[in-house]
């Protein structure tokens, strides 16, 4: 199962990275965040799963569809340009990612982690996650609250011709 | 569970090398395409490398509640750069009709 999801997340985004047309990289996208959902319901996270395909699959990617087709603009990325630039990326990209991974399959620190924490944890819920909000973080919910607000406002500033 | 058996069958390092993984191919996106949506999506992408690792190691704690605190403040915040970043696009769109960041790289017009 955890083999498949991943599989459906790192394909979903490499068709991303390599899609020409952007409304076929944008449904890619999306199967990349249900595949992210799918390893949180595997993580024992059903709440967190249900939250992604909500806010990531329901709300933000239809808003970036929209915006897509609201612009329509059917131009061609120049593909040679800055050929060195793009190399030199695509080689730093390479060399961090095999460190990165290298780096955590040899950490003891995690494998200890992985070792003690390996019996499965009950099922994250609702109330659980709204016990702890409510009375540890609630200044943070507020604040959550008002930078929402805020971005709102800020986007129908940005957009709105004369406002 | 250690070393590749842990990437095939969910161990933590599994997850934490899909995070990462998921975290330079967003990266690639940003630094390789040039279509401003497709590198806005790059940056969702790196988002959710970070969601994966964090509640990948909150399973491995013992479920812990604070990591969904922490995944809930994520996705606020993502939700806040969608929408303010597609307004930003949707100006420069208005002003220069091009979604090519190439094609935005002065501030005067």
């Amino acid at each position: 199962m955890f083999i498949t999801f991943a599989l459906i997340t790192l394909l979903g985004a490499l068709g991303m990275l390599l899609q020409k047309n952007v409304v076929v990289a944008g449904l890619c996208m999306v199967a990349a965040f249900f595949g992210v959902a799918g390893l949180f319901v595997l993580l024992a996270n059903p709440v967190a799963a249900a939250l992604q395909i909500i806010v990531y699959t329901g709300a933000i990617m239809v808003l970036v569809l929209f915006v897509i087709m609201m612009l329509n603009s059917h131009e061609e990325e120049a593909g040679a340009a800055r050929p060195v630039q793009r190399w030199l990326s695509l080689a730093l990209i390479a060399v961090l990612a095999f460190a990165a991974v290298k780096l955590v399959l040899a950490s003891a620190g995690l494998n200890a982690l992985a070792v003690k924490g390996a019996e499965m944890p009950q099922a994250m819920t609702l109330q659980k996650v709204g016990t702890t909000l409510f009375a540890d973080h609630l200044l943070g919910f507020e604040v959550a609250g008002l930078v929402l607000l805020a971005a709102m406002i800020g986007a129908v500033a940005l957009t709105k011709r004369n406002l | 569970m250690t070393g590749m058996d842990a990437i095939l069958h969910g161990g933590l390092q599994g997850y934490l090398v899909v995070a990462i993984l998921l975290f330079f191919l967003g990266l690639a996106a940003v630094l390789l395409r040039r279509t401003l949506l497709l590198q806005f999506m790059g940056v969702e992408l790196m988002l959710n490398a970070a969601n994966v690792a964090l509640l990948a190691f909150a399973r491995f704690r013992g479920g812990d509640a604070q990591a969904m605190v922490f995944y809930l403040f994520i996705i606020a915040v993502a939700a806040c750069e969608a929408a303010i970043g597609l307004a930003l696009i949707i100006g420069l769109y208005r002003h220069r009709d091009t979604t090519d960041s190439d094609r935005a790289a002065s501030l005067k017009q």
